[in-house]
């Protein structure tokens, strides 16, 4: 198992390199977060909190292109589990998954758009538009 | 109950089995408690790890409900936790405070030891960090039903097992003890030992206990047989004895009898009955006869002490003193015994019973009897006595000796007629064969028996006469001898005829008479006799039929007096003799006292 896990960690990362490695957690320059820790993004990501840290609604978003790397850089779970998890919710309806993006595009979009936005991109292409709260290695 | 005791009394098998089964019983009991501890701490273990286990199985769910403080899907963890029987009660408690869900299947114990399970739950995505700790509180009831029931189970397979070594045990010791115990016992009730049999070993058992023993029982029965053999010969032995005794007892001469310690006739053969006419038919053991009755004079036999061991004469015992007081209670004249009336012979018979018991036979001059075993100290007596039952008296010897402690045998002969013979040789002994009289040595016996009545009554007097008849050798030497004997016959006669039945006549020699006066003191009387006798000696005697030839006879007397002159019978004969001389120096057919004066001359 170990095995078929290092080499899909491996292959991963094969895809990856040429993109080069972080991921950045960002918010809306207009958002009254400034940075966030790993916890307070895994609580937020994962559908505990829906206020950010200041007291703001979050409104997280998930963007397909990067979901895979990013649940495996905050929670180190991959994506199956993560559905599993928001499946097993559904019925209880306490909590919701993060409205879901197909795009880096799309993300810029909306962060820009809503002070409340929080998504996440790869760091290399991160821009002024938008705030880095935190940045996940890989 | 009590049946239950016999039985277990009686039943060597069930008594080791209930033996067997109460020491199992007591260490299965310690066993059980100890199991139950054991069996206890284990559910308690196992629950404890069961527990866990279903803690982790929901864990999953209930880290995402405590992640998302979940209440709903908190309640599903607890309820599903709760559908487990060991599972009493559960709470989920949020890492802030907040009670995410709780339950309870069960009452609520308010025992604080029951050992709760916790478990934090950490979040599903940070394992470093607890989100909700769950608490799980186990059945205690299906603990305890669990204990209780792997108890039950132990008990039973304990009973199980108990039950089961009972069974073997009394099945093992009936077949393997038990029977063969039995069987010999009955094999050796049946056993006829005296035809050799031998006692058989169940088959089996040769070689082991029970084969010793039979072994063991095989030894003892020989020797019993054994010894019971030679008992049996010996019975038939000391039968034939018996049988031998017995025809000797019943056909011998002489009388054989047992006497009881206290003198009572037990038994007596038919010698012994004909000898004292006692009925053949008579049981002596039912009605015995007391021994003094046939040998009256003695109450007991063990009174009877033979004179005949003592010295005679003056030394002699009270006992015999008694002897002759009664002799001369019962009117004899004289303490003779019968040995010593050689010379008056005729008054044995005279009817004077009384004194016939106890003229004892004296062994020391009769020689017949067993003198010389009555010095041991197993003394043996001799009796005579007389028996006149069939009109003739007899005398018999009873000879009697102890045969054990308080028992005593005895043999009787008839020795009349040995006795008739000694009598009659002893009178002859004492007898002058011409006269009839006493001779010297008849005289000398008086003399001795005299002197005994003499120191027992010394008050009596008695007159002793020396007779010596003057010129009887010139009788002699002119007509002869027969002529002599005739003169000494017909004095002897004269003088006779004078005296009292009581007196003692005797011849002492040649021509020289000697005449014992018993109870004479007075010299009147002594004078008239003498006078009279001298008259009728001086008719003159014609010394042969047709013949004229006449004798006068002359006699010359000398008189002692036993009491007055001495008080010796010795001394009173040497008195008289010569008071005879001194008669015949006065003159011949004359008389004289004796006097002191004689002494001198």
């Amino acid at each position: 198992m170990n095995r078929v896990r290092t080499f899909l960690l491996a292959s991963t990362l094969a895809v990856a390199l040429p993109v080069s490695a972080d991921i950045a957690v960002v918010v809306s320059p207009d958002s009254g977060v400034t940075t966030l820790t790993r916890s307070e993004a895994i609580n937020i990501f994962m559908g505990r909190y829906r206020k950010l840290p200041n007291g703001d609604l979050a409104l997280p978003i998930d963007q397909s292109t990067l979901k895979a790397r990013f649940y495996r850089a905050l929670v180190d779970k991959d994506l199956a589990e993560i559905n599993s998890y928001w499946a097993r919710l559904v019925f209880s309806g306490e909590a919701s998954p993060p409205q879901q993006s197909d795009s880096a595009a799309d993300v810029r979009q909306l962060i820009t758009h809503n002070a409340n936005a929080l998504s996440y991109i790869d760091s290399a292409s991160a821009t002024d538009d938008m705030r880095v709260v935190l940045t996940l290695g890989e | 109950m009590s049946r239950l005791l016999l039985l277990l009394h009686t039943r060597l098998a069930l008594r080791t089995t209930a033996i067997i089964v109460l020491i199992v019983a007591l260490l299965g009991g310690l066993f059980l408690g100890v199991a139950v501890h054991l069996r206890a701490a284990n559910v308690h273990k196992t629950q404890q790890v069961r527990l866990q286990e279903l803690i982790t199985t929901v864990e999953r769910t209930a880290q995402i409900a405590c992640f998302l403080g979940d209440e709903r899907m908190a309640e599903e963890v607890s309820q599903g936790l709760l559908s487990n029987n060991i599972v009493n009660a559960v709470t989920i408690r949020a890492s802030d405070g907040k009670v995410l869900a709780t339950g309870r299947s069960g009452p609520e114990f308010g025992d604080t030891t029951i050992p709760l399970v916790v478990r934090d739950v950490a979040s599903p995505f940070e394992p470093d960090q607890t989100v909700c700790r769950m608490t799980v509180e186990p059945d205690q009831e299906e603990l305890d039903l669990m204990v209780a029931q792997a108890s039950t189970f132990i008990g039973t397979a304990l009973l199980l097992q108990l039950l089961g070594i009972g069974v073997c045990v009394t099945v093992v010791v009936a077949r393997y003890v038990t029977r063969p115990i039995a069987e010999l016992s009955h094999r050796l009730s049946e056993l006829e030992a005296e035809t050799g049999q031998k006692l058989q070993a169940p088959p089996g058992n040769r070689d082991d206990e029970i084969g010793t023993l039979v072994a063991s029982v095989n030894v003892m029965i020989d020797n019993l047989v054994e010894s019971l053999g030679q008992e049996r010969r010996l019975r038939l032995e000391r039968e034939v004895e018996e049988r031998r005794y017995r025809a000797i007892f019943d056909n011998v001469e002489a009388g054989l009898f047992e006497l009881d310690g206290e003198g009572l006739m037990r038994s007596a053969n038919p010698a012994f009955r004909r000898l004292f006419g006692i009925d053949p038919d008579r049981n002596l053991d039912a009605e015995p006869i007391a021994f003094t009755t046939l040998a009256p004079s003695y109450a007991t036999p063990g009174r009877i002490v033979d004179s005949g061991q003592r010295p005679r004469g003056h030394g002699e015992r009270d006992e015999r003193d008694e002897s002759e007081e009664r002799s001369e209670r019962a009117g004899r004249g004289g303490p003779e015994k019968y040995a010593e009336r050689a010379g008056d012979g005729e008054r044995a018979g005279d009817g004077e019973r009384a004194g016939d018991g106890e003229r004892e036979s004296d062994g020391g001059r009769k020689g017949i009897s067993g003198r010389e075993e009555s010095g041991e100290r197993e003394e043996q007596r001799e009796y005579l006595c007389e028996v006149t039952h069939d009109g003739t008296p007899r005398w018999i010897s009873l000879l009697v000796s102890p045969l054990e402690t308080g028992r005593l045998q005895g043999v009787a002969h008839d020795v009349t007629e040995r006795k008739r013979a000694a009598e009659t040789a002893a009178q002859m002994a004492m007898t002058d064969s011409l006269t009839g009289l006493g001779n010297r040595r008849g005289f000398e016996h008086r003399l001795a028996v005299m002197t005994r009545h003499h120191r027992l009554y010394p008050d009596r007097r008695h007159a002793l006469l020396m007779l010596d008849f003057d010129h009887f050798k010139q009788i002699n030497d002119t007509y002869g001898h027969q002529a002599g004997d005739r003169v000494l016959l017909h004095a002897a006669a004269t003088l006779s005829s004078l005296l009292r039945q009581r007196d003692y006549i005797a011849r002492l020699g040649g021509d020289e008479f000697v005449v014992l006066l018993e109870g004479c003191d007075r010299r009147d009387e002594v004078v008239t006799l003498i006078q009279r006798f001298l008259h009728r000696l001086a008719t003159p005697l014609a010394l042969s039929e047709g013949e004229e030839a006449r004798v006068r006879l002359g006699v010359s007397i000398g008189i002692s007096t036993l009491g007055v002159d001495t008080e010796d019978p010795q001394q009173a004969v040497e008195f008289a003799d010569r008071a005879m001389y001194a008669a015949k120096r006065a003159g011949r057919n004359t008389w004289r006292f004796y006097t002191p004066e004689f002494e001198t001359t």
